[in-house]
């Protein structure tokens, strides 16, 4: 089968570094720093695959390079080295990195959707919560109005978003009820493949908890491949099957979700557990 | 019954140890080399006293451990054989879906979900459409004696014996070739646990094939086909239930 997304060999370093610099950085050393050159190794052979209708878990500590690997894999970075395919384009056959800028960011609109942490970053806030999921919807060439409205509709009552609001700006959403609509984005042409960075972090529990079932009951329903990164293993327990531990920079360990929390294998996954489990 | 059974599952030379790493990477050896086959429909009990490797065992099979060395090769429902302690994850995270069910002792509920769905949803990850597994979810739900009034509330309500009925429905909604049960039935009221072991003998008798886990001897007896005894993470003996339990000398506190 065919992965809807395969990342291979991603490599990301930022300032002077080149990748003479990768040795002596990673987990072994305990740095992401360059010792001769000061060049970050901020992500570094980092290669999975995703399935369609599957979830993989990239957990780690701030500064582990989940986040980096997100915004390499989405184009919000340029990795220094690796591919990234994914099946909807060209069947796996072509490397993202080899596309044109405006190619690529094309591909947001419905290859490749992304959900960020902070709702700014993928909604126009000035924007009414339709008006967003339109911006998305038109993008992929959907020009009557009437059926834009009524497609926007319903993606917003799938996410929960009361239907009296959708012609409010966002900026007036509550931090839970803009992460609704930029779900609500994210989804609205079916992308195959969707990234979600810390997508309930930042929330209140008890709307973190609904935000959270809400993505899960997606997640089941739509059959995409997801990447979900987080540092906490009650999101990646709840949405995934499969996860990636990363450790300065590096996939320290891969595995089953169950696995990874009960047999992690890694001395760090094991202290990450541990820590998170009491 | 056939004389030719076919091997359902097949454990050779399996260990598994965990390394605590934060404890001078100290080495538990939990198992040391089991080996076991298990034919098509056969429910296989394993007994042995704390420690001896049960639970570990049934986890090793799932993969919820990653075992050290040796093989787990399980039959699939088309006919053939795959070898699990190799398999790469997204194959296995396929195979669980409907092939290998595990059923354990935990009551693993999830959070903010009714009993009903979280039953249904289990059957729809295994295929059902949305009808059919709501109609699939109220069946089972009704035969293990999870009344309607409590459909709609969260499992995280339910008692004990309740939350553990709503796992195995979520286990067995559809049930799979192999299904591991551990402790399915220890929280259970006499007459809910008359239930659940009656419906667990009846998967077997529809061809399912069970390696569980029980600590109550009555349930041995009735459901098991033979009896494995774990002893220090290997097979101490293996036969027919009444034999074996009658050779510990100390069945209760062995087995306890």
């Amino acid at each position: 089968m065919t992965p809807a997304l395969r990342v291979d060999g991603l490599g990301k370093i930022y300032g002077p570094g080149t990748t003479a610099d990768v040795a002596g950085t990673g987990p072994g050393f305990n740095r992401v720093v360059s010792p001769t050159s000061g060049g970050i190794v901020a992500a570094w052979d980092v290669s999975f695959e995703v399935g369609p209708g599957e979830a993989l878990g990239v957990i780690g500590e701030s500064g582990s390079g989940k986040s980096t690997v997100m915004r390499c894999i989405c184009g919000d970075e340029e990795p220094t080295t690796g591919s990234i395919r994914l099946a909807s384009v060209d069947g796996g056959g072509t490397d993202l990195r080899t596309l044109s800028p405006a190619r690529r960011r094309a591909l947001r609109v419905d290859r490749l959707a992304v959900v960020y942490q902070d709702p700014a970053e993928g909604l126009d806030l000035r924007l009414s919560a339709g008006g967003n999921v339109a911006e998305r919807l038109t993008a992929a060439g959907w020009r009557n109005f009437g059926r834009i409205r009524e497609r926007a509709s319903e993606l917003m009552l799938r996410t929960d978003v009361p239907l009296d609001r959708m012609d409010d700006p966002v900026r007036e959403f509550s931090g839970g009820m803009r992460q609704r609509v930029q779900l609500a984005k994210a989804l609205a042409n079916n992308p195959p493949v969707v990234l979600l960075d810390e997508p309930t972090t930042g929330l209140d529990a008890s709307v973190a908890a609904s935000v959270l079932d809400l993505i899960r009951d997606l997640l089941e329903e739509l059959g995409v491949a997801a990447v979900v990164v987080s540092h906490d293993f009650a999101v990646i327990e709840m949405l995934t099957q499969r996860v990636v531990v990363m450790h300065h920079g590096r996939i320290v360990e891969a595995g089953l979700t169950d696995q990874l929390l009960e047999d992690p294998q890694h001395p760090y996954s094991q202290r990450l557990v541990g820590a998170a489990r009491g | 019954m056939a004389e030719h059974r076919t091997v359902k599952l097949e454990v050779q030379g399996l260990h598994k140890s965990f390394v605590l790493h934060a404890v001078d990477g100290r080495r538990i050896n939990a198992l040391n080399g089991i080996d076991l086959a298990i034919h098509t429909g056969e429910h296989v009990a394993l007994v042995g006293s704390s420690g001896a490797g049960k639970s570990t065992l049934l986890k090793s099979v799932y993969r919820t451990y990653l075992p050290d060395s040796g093989t787990v090769t399980l039959r699939l429902a088309a006919g053939a054989a795959v070898e699990l302690t190799g398999l790469e994850d997204r194959e296995l995270v396929a195979l669980r879906v409907r092939e290998i069910g595990y059923v354990s002792q935990f009551l693993r509920s999830e959070p903010r979900r009714s009993v009903r769905d979280t039953v249904a949803r289990a059957g729809r990850r295994r295929g059902l459409d949305h009808d059919a597994s709501l109609d699939a979810a109220a069946e089972i739900l009704r035969r293990l004696g999870i009344g309607e009034n409590l459909w709609r509330s969260y499992p995280s309500l339910l008692s004990g014996g309740e939350k553990q009925r709503v796992n195995l429905a979520s286990g067995i909604i559809c049930p799979p070739g192999l299904l591991l049960l551990d402790e399915p039935v220890s929280a259970l009221d006499p007459a809910n646990r008359e239930s659940v072991l009656a419906l667990i003998a009846e998967l077997t008798s529809w061809g399912t094939t069970v390696l569980a886990v029980f600590h109550d001897l009555d349930a041995i007896e009735r459901l098991a086909d033979r009896v494995v005894l774990l002893s220090g993470g290997t097979v101490a003996e293996s036969g027919h239930p009444t034999d074996v339990l009658r050779t510990l000398t100390n069945p209760l506190g062995a087995i306890a």
